[in-house]
């Protein structure tokens, strides 16, 4: 198995600036007229439902994301 | 009060039993409806008049606003924070970056409302509601948010 290492602070630093950017109006249109397809509607279709079924209630899904936010930010710190 | 004694449940319930009208957006809607997504804050949209009334609300939660009331109604948004971080935005409309301008008001009389627990209830945008707040700030997160979105819109529209 290949160890993946982390990457750099400088790397997060620049990824968190790209995923946050503040697009165009130009941007958002050409990003919205692009249509589901098929299969990316299912696959998100079927990773909604999984989570649904293991957490029928919103209460249920809520605690379960601060958890798994928790165990993320660990693995960040460490 | 630490982020990991954070009693989530009692923090809505604290919120449902204030009577701000409060909507949850962001990630944690999406949570709420079944889609999921990482996220560390809360995002609510406040009625602009019911700041105060949301803000003695969670003081006894720890968390403490920003700006006082005045600042955060010229401001349009504050946050309430500990090791927690709830964003708040208190505009009474807010146009999306391609121009569509979206009123509190409207989403909130068609608001769902979600249960959490026994007695406790949080309030959602309808999900074209929860799209157009996704397009305030359009970062490249939000537009995936959408078409997640626009997935579970399918299949509820079926």
């Amino acid at each position: 198995m290949k160890i993946v290492q982390p990457p750099s602070l400088k790397t997060r630093k620049r990824l968190i600036a790209v995923a946050e950017r503040r697009l165009t109006p130009h941007e958002v249109r050409e990003a919205l007229a692009i249509p589901l397809t098929n299969s990316e509607r299912e696959e998100s279709l079927s990773l909604i439902r999984w989570f649904r079924r293991r957490y029928p209630t919103a209460g249920e899904r809520l605690a379960y994301v601060r958890r798994a936010y928790r165990r993320w930010s660990a693995v960040q710190e460490a | 009060m630490k982020g990991s004694e954070f009693e989530e449940i009692e923090f809505f319930r604290t919120i449902q039993e204030s009577g701000a009208r409060a909507l949850l957006i962001g990630r944690r809607a999406l949570v709420a409806l079944g889609i999921p997504v990482l996220t560390a804050d809360y995002d609510f949209w406040l009625h602009i008049d019911d700041i105060t009334r949301f803000n003695e609300a969670v003081e006894p939660m720890e968390l403490f606003p920003t700006h006082t009331s005045e600042e955060a109604r010229s401001r349009g948004r504050y946050v309430l924070e500990n090791d927690e971080r709830v964003d708040v935005l208190v505009a009474r409309s807010v146009p999306t970056t391609d121009g569509v301008r979206v009123v509190f008001e409207e989403l909130w009389e068609r608001r769902r409302v979600l249960p959490l627990s026994p007695n406790v209830e949080v309030a959602v945008p309808t999900l074209d509601d929860l799209i157009l707040t996704k397009r305030f700030a359009s970062r490249p997160k939000d537009l995936e948010d959408i078409r997640l979105l626009e997935a579970l819109r399918s299949e509820e529209a079926t």
